[in-house]
């Protein structure tokens, strides 16, 4: 009995250790989670975007709006940046377009005569988690230092959205990559393992097609269990079902993040060799890209440096475009921007995964 | 090096007439092949040199290790060698990869059967992948499944196959466009006797229809009973290469008298030696090897010395020399395996 147990242990831990590299990446993964993890999720939210705009007729900046707008301006909590980033407009018309567009997270309308019944009205971006909140906070007490007695109207643009919706539509994005790395990829990691990659090397068939074989069928794989994760979220969060017109076009996204995150799953870890190397990989790029995406918690949360890294992450660029599909009701307009970086992403990373896979053994 | 290069006009091709002047299919230069780097490093291939003529079957024979696999991989293209060039089908192997690929069937010693698809599918992947015209595909594939006796096993899972099954899959997968080169990685490594006679009924079938065949194996009697011509490798390099007919002649003329005993002392093995009818004496385990001019008439005296010196015979065998004897004589020492398939040792570890 003694003597199995020791071979059996000792086989299983001389294969871990001829490992270097997943054993290194047991060892990264809790060290990137708490440093990740940690940032990306509760940080103190600083910067909001958010517009002020003096009521129309625009006579002459009122006393409440100068106060306002120094006062938001300086807004912070002890030892961090302002917690507001102040963009004033001379029309409310414009103010509530840059609003719609997603550049800004509210608009505070301040009246253009100041007393009781005229009222400072609040817009807010409610598709977002935290910053409604805190915004809504912040001025209302600010309004409350200027000794005015000014009411304070708040306005929803897209309704009551509670978290468990607002994280509903980030798990899609979940969904497909948890996809990517169970299939298309996988499979020719395993054909590798097994060896039988090697009986169709020697066949004239491309490296190209090698690589847009495997890709297409994670795409595909992919963007079938994102529509299905998509309707079951549907269904659990008690979102409305948008029209056939706007379901075209979130479908339309689900293909497109999905062949975006195959393709880099391919182009990281198409070349390993084997599933364990693989699975962690993959759990690495998951933590990195979801955590970042914004799925969670808003990405103003994060510390720069983190932050920056949204800007490479195709899930970040997902997250939005389903958000202002579903939440936010908006068209492809909207989304115009999130649409071309996936797609010059996809097609970045599928050219560097074909050029870099080795049609060779070695 | 005892190398016979092809020689042409040779002997060996008396009774074949047609392939004399047959023009060679694969050319290898010089190849070399280093795997690792510094004091780690193996040589696999040294510096070896021959052509494969159209049309034959043609052997690579060797112990497991001896770089057989190595040139397999090289010649297509899953490798790159070290040093040196080759040609296959005409194209050369570092600047035209591609066409060789369309040229050549290959059947790796490891299995390379997807088990999870059934065993059309798995034709039907490397009928797409070698570009066979779409058209005429089934019919193909019914026509190989056919020939490899698995008709109506087609639509099964190849999971549910015997050994010999996929083995006789595999290789007419290889053959499915119809290459002028195939490349058989030990064709009949760990199959019984008889899925072994199936298989080399197999490969002088494909044969037939001018496909020149090229086999590694560690049997001889597989390299006897199958290949026109014979390369010899050791150590990564190259020993001889000849016809069998013309190899055997290397061997020193007489019969093998192997006498099965209990024990072998030393000094027994010195007076034989010294029986002035005996050519040389080998110990093999619990064999021993004994070379000599009309052996039959030899036996009686054998058999005396050996009662007088009190050993018991347990068998007796007189016989032609065969490959393994010529192995033993150009290498001194034995390939491993005599007659397959052997119950242990075969090679199924996959080197990179």
């Amino acid at each position: 009995m003694i003597r199995g147990t020791v071979a059996i242990f000792s086989r299983d831990f001389k294969k871990f250790l001829s490992n270097p590299f997943v054993l290194l990446m047991t060892l990264i993964m809790p060290i990137a989670y708490l440093v990740v993890f940690g940032n990306a999720m509760g940080g103190a939210i600083t910067g909001v975007p958010i517009g002020l705009v003096q009521e129309d007729p625009y006579l002459e900046e009122t006393p409440l709006f100068l106060a306002l707008s120094e006062a938001l301006a300086h807004r912070a909590e002890p030892g961090r940046a302002e917690t507001f980033q102040v963009r004033v407009f001379t029309s409310e018309a414009s103010a509530r377009r840059a609003l719609a567009r997603g550049e800004l997270a509210a608009v505070v309308v301040v009246p253009s005569e100041v007393s009781n019944t005229h009222a400072v009205r609040l817009y807010l971006d409610s598709s977002e988690f935290a910053t409604p909140a805190l915004v809504e906070g912040g001025v209302r007490g600010l309004l409350v230092v200027p000794g005015t007695r000014a009411p304070l109207e708040v306005y929803r643009l897209y309704g009551e959205v509670n978290y468990f919706q607002f994280f509903g539509v980030g798990v899609i994005v979940m969904a497909i990559f948890m996809s990517t790395m169970m299939g298309g990829v996988l499979s020719l990691i395993r054909d590798w393992e097994l060896g039988i990659i090697e009986g169709y090397l020697v066949t004239p068939v491309k490296r190209s097609s090698i690589v847009l074989g495997t890709v297409g069928s994670g795409t595909i794989k992919g963007f079938l269990s994102g529509a299905v994760i998509y309707t079951v979220v549907l269904g659990i969060t008690g979102l409305p079902v948008p029209g056939p017109g706007t379901t075209l076009v979130v479908l339309l996204v689900l293909f497109m993040i999905s062949a975006g995150l195959t393709s880099l799953v391919f182009f990281i870890a198409g070349r390993l060799k084997n599933q364990q190397s693989f699975a962690a990989v993959n759990g690495f790029l998951n933590l990195l890209l979801f955590m970042t995406s914004g799925a969670f918690y808003p990405t103003l949360g994060m510390p720069d440096w983190l932050r920056a890294f949204t800007v490479v992450n195709p899930e970040y660029y997902a997250v939005h475009a389903l958000r202002a599909l579903i939440l936010r009701g908006q068209g492809l307009e909207a989304i115009a921007v999130d649409l071309t970086a996936i797609g010059l992403f996809a097609c970045a990373c599928i050219v560097l995964g074909i050029t870099t896979f080795r049609r060779t053994l070695e | 090096m005892m190398t016979v290069e092809s020689e042409r006009d040779g002997p060996a091709n008396d009774q074949e007439p047609g392939r004399g002047g047959a023009p060679e299919v694969v050319r290898i230069e010089h190849l070399s092949r280093v795997f690792g780097h510094g004091s780690g490093a193996v040589t696999a291939l040294d510096d070896v040199s021959f052509s494969i003529r159209r049309g034959e079957i043609f052997g690579l024979l060797g112990p497991n290790g001896a770089g057989k696999s190595t040139l397999i991989r090289i010649l297509t293209t899953l490798l790159a060698p070290t040093s040196g060039t080759a040609r296959v089908g005409g194209f050369d192997l570092s600047r035209e990869p591609e066409r060789i690929r369309s040229v050549i069937g290959v059947c790796p010693q490891a299995s390379t059967l997807d088990l999870e698809l059934s065993a059309w599918d798995n034709l039907a992947f490397y009928g797409h992948l070698v570009g066979y015209p779409e058209k005429g595909l089934n019919d193909r594939i019914r026509e190989l499944l056919a020939s490899a006796g698995l008709e109506d096993r087609a639509r099964s899972r190849v999971s549910t196959f015997s050994g010999g099954m996929r083995r006789r899959l595999e290789i007419v997968r290889a053959f499915i466009h119809r290459p002028q080169v195939i490349f058989l990685d030990e064709p009949t490594i760990g199959l019984d006797p008889e899925a072994r006679h199936e298989v080399w009924e197999q490969i002088e079938r494909l044969n037939a229809e001018e496909t020149t065949v090229v086999l590694t194996t560690h049997y001889m009697d597989e390299a006897e009973h199958l290949c026109d011509r014979i390369a010899f490798i050791d150590g990564g390099r190259l020993i001889a290469l000849d016809s069998v007919r013309n190899l055997r002649g290397l061997v020193p003329s007489g019969d093998v008298i192997e006498v099965g005993v209990e024990e072998v002392p030393e000094e027994m093995l010195e007076r034989l030696r010294a029986h002035p009818r005996v050519e040389a004496v080998e110990r093999r385990d619990r064999t021993l090897a004994i070379r000599a001019a009309d052996g039959a008439r030899l036996v009686p005296a054998l058999l005396q010395v050996l009662d007088e010196a009190g050993l018991r015979v347990v068998s007796l065998s007189i016989r032609s020399p065969s490959l393994e004897d010529l192995f033993i004589y150009l290498t001194g020492k034995g390939l491993g395996a005599r007659t397959g398939p052997p119950a242990r040792g075969a090679k199924t570890g996959r080197r990179p």
